[in-house]
């Protein structure tokens, strides 16, 4: 069954669209984020125009993360503190990304930026997440018992001036870092059209030594909360969001996300992160094939004005 | 009879007697006026009627043919950018580009033989059938940037089935009465269109006729797109909404299971 995008301008088959969405729900369902590092390629390598895809997509992530971020905030498990200065962070950066995309666009060098951010961001995290589960399965077989990091250990980080206390996160650190974080997941979140869950939660991990009950609502509620804000900066500015095509894929991620987190509790901590490490090189991959393999064909075109809507 | 009435009336003798006898016209029609895109669009297929017919001065005695058609189908026109990519450092990038300027957004030529045969090449010079016609040269780039581009720019639409040559697809039912078909793909843009019909005989034109007809979205698609233009706030406020509203109604739904 076809179904007519109006933004996009194009027919797509809609049970491609909610199959499409429905597996990368039960992907962002089963490893906890929200699966637009997923969405926005598998859009783009299916002749969603690039702009279109990142924009809606967006909108998507917002229905994946919600539910979720809901969960997390009646368990008490958000330092809204936290979540405030990397949020207002982050729409600072979704300003400067959502501009950025539109110069690129008219600039003709969008799908290269988009490729190579997804390349670096996601050859990136899919390495250091695949050795760090690697090491963990290899402890776990060899039998050491590995000693939880402590979450109040310091690093040069916190040390910088203009100190916060955040009671929720027990942390009390410099906010130069988490105003960093923000802006620059802000940035790549609205230019990739992705939720940043998957930068998010380690950055917090690694780099502010969140403790372990407080990361995941506190990066849901910044995805939610940002990606609302970007999806709104997109209508306005690029008025690429296809509300059809958003819907399609928030219809089929709502329903496969549920299907994931019960299949998630099958799997141990480690696994799940070698696989999700897996899939993440799989997309960059991917990526980095199309920027260095010869294209089929060296010329392409778009649409240099507005078209008319009638 | 004023003497410039005289001088009026002998003008006109003297200009029919002139010009070339243009004996014939050509009455056509459309099978639809406005095409409409709604929720399940997927193309939509046209069909072209037509006469030739003795001009209102002229006999039908003065109908000798063999007559040939060529009806050309525009589609509404935007400015459209051509890219090359070339490998830098390992890498592939759009590094050239050529801007066309109102270039057709659609363009299918029927015709009832081969075009070569049918239309002269002064024919052809004047009219500009051909699709590979249709990109101006753009000034900036210089003419052999522009012809390598437009040229490629004109491959890309065919391979998407914008553009077309359909040599043969206007049949004649009688030597004076022609039918054609087209289907109109699903990603035609939306817009105005033109169908120009030509009647051509021994090569040179003899009788024209314009038609046009709308492509349009109706209903939620074209409020959702006239929105999404001329209200983006709200636009983008209720695509927030609804992926807040589906996000909490899937947890609330699946929860209960």
């Amino acid at each position: 069954m076809q179904i007519y995008l109006p933004i996009a301008e194009m027919s797509v088959n809609l049970f491609f669209l909610v199959g499409i969405g429905g597996a990368v729900g039960f992907l962002s369902g089963l490893f906890g984020v929200g699966g637009g590092f997923l969405l926005t390629p598998l859009l783009i390598f299916s002749g969603v125009p690039a702009s279109v895809a990142v924009a809606s997509v967006t909108g998507q992530v917002v229905a994946a993360s919600t539910s979720g971020a809901l969960t997390y905030y009646k368990r008490g498990q958000i330092d809204l503190h936290l979540a405030m200065y990397l949020v207002l962070a982050g729409i600072l950066g979704a300003f400067g990304g959502v501009a950025a995309f539109s110069k690129l666009r008219a600039a003709g060098q969008l799908d290269l930026i988009i490729s190579i951010g997804f390349l670096v961001l996601l050859g990136f995290v899919g390495t250091v997440m695949l050795i760090e589960s690697a090491r963990a399965i290899l402890k776990r077989r060899s039998g050491v018992v590995s000693r939880e990091r402590l979450p109040n250990q310091h690093n040069w980080m916190h040390g910088l001036p203009l100190r916060v206390r955040f009671k929720r996160s027990k942390l009390y650190i410099s906010v130069l870092p988490v105003l960093v974080i923000g802006l620059t997941i802000g940035f790549l979140g609205s230019v990739l059209g992705i939720g940043g869950g998957f930068v998010m939660v380690p950055a917090l991990v690694y780099l502010l030594r969140v403790p372990g009950n407080m990361v995941i609502g506190t990066s849901l509620m910044q995805v939610v909360v940002m990606m609302a804000a970007t999806t709104m900066l997109h209508a306005v500015q690029s008025q690429s969001v296809d509300i059809v095509l958003a819907f399609c894929l928030m219809v089929g991620g709502v329903m496969g996300a549920q299907f994931g987190a019960a299949a998630g509790k099958q799997l141990r901590g480690e696994q799940l992160r070698g696989l999700l490490a897996l899939l993440v090189l799989a997309v960059a991959i991917r990526f980095g094939l199309s920027l260095v393999l010869t294209p089929g064909d060296i010329f392409s075109m778009a649409v240099a004005g507005t078209g008319g809507v009638n | 009879m004023t003497w410039s009435r005289v001088v009026l009336m002998a003008g006109l003798a003297l200009t029919a007697f002139c010009a070339p006898v243009r004996a014939e016209t050509v009455v056509s029609e459309l099978s639809t006026e406005s095409v409409e895109i709604t929720s399940s669009f997927s193309g939509e297929r046209l069909s072209f009627f037509g006469s030739i017919g003795p001009d209102a001065d002229a006999d039908v005695s003065s109908l000798n043919g063999p007559y040939h058609v060529i009806i050309v189908v525009i589609g509404p026109t935007t400015d459209r950018v051509a890219r090359e990519k070339t490998h830098n450092f390992g890498v592939w990038l759009n590094t050239e580009e050529v801007r066309f300027a109102h270039f057709p957004t659609y363009y299918q030529v029927l015709t009832s033989g081969r075009l070569n045969d049918i239309a002269s090449p002064s024919t052809q010079a004047v009219e500009n059938f051909d699709p590979a016609g249709q990109a101006r040269p753009n000034a900036e780039a210089g003419w052999w940037k522009s012809a390598l581009f437009g040229r490629e720019l004109t491959r890309l639409m065919t391979e998407q089935g914008l553009f077309g040559l359909n040599e043969g697809a206007v049949k004649f039912l009688s030597p004076t009465v022609y039918t054609s078909r087209l289907t109109l793909p699903a990603a035609a843009p939306p817009g105005r269109y033109l169908a120009r019909t030509y009647v051509l005989k021994d090569g040179v034109t003899v009788a024209r006729n314009t038609e046009g007809f709308t492509v349009r979205k109706i209903g939620f698609e074209r409020f959702l797109a006239i929105q999404a233009r001329q209200q983006p706030l709200l636009y983008g406020l209720v695509s927030v909404l609804l992926g807040l509203l589906t996000g909490w109604l899937g947890g609330v739904l699946f929860k209960r299971n």
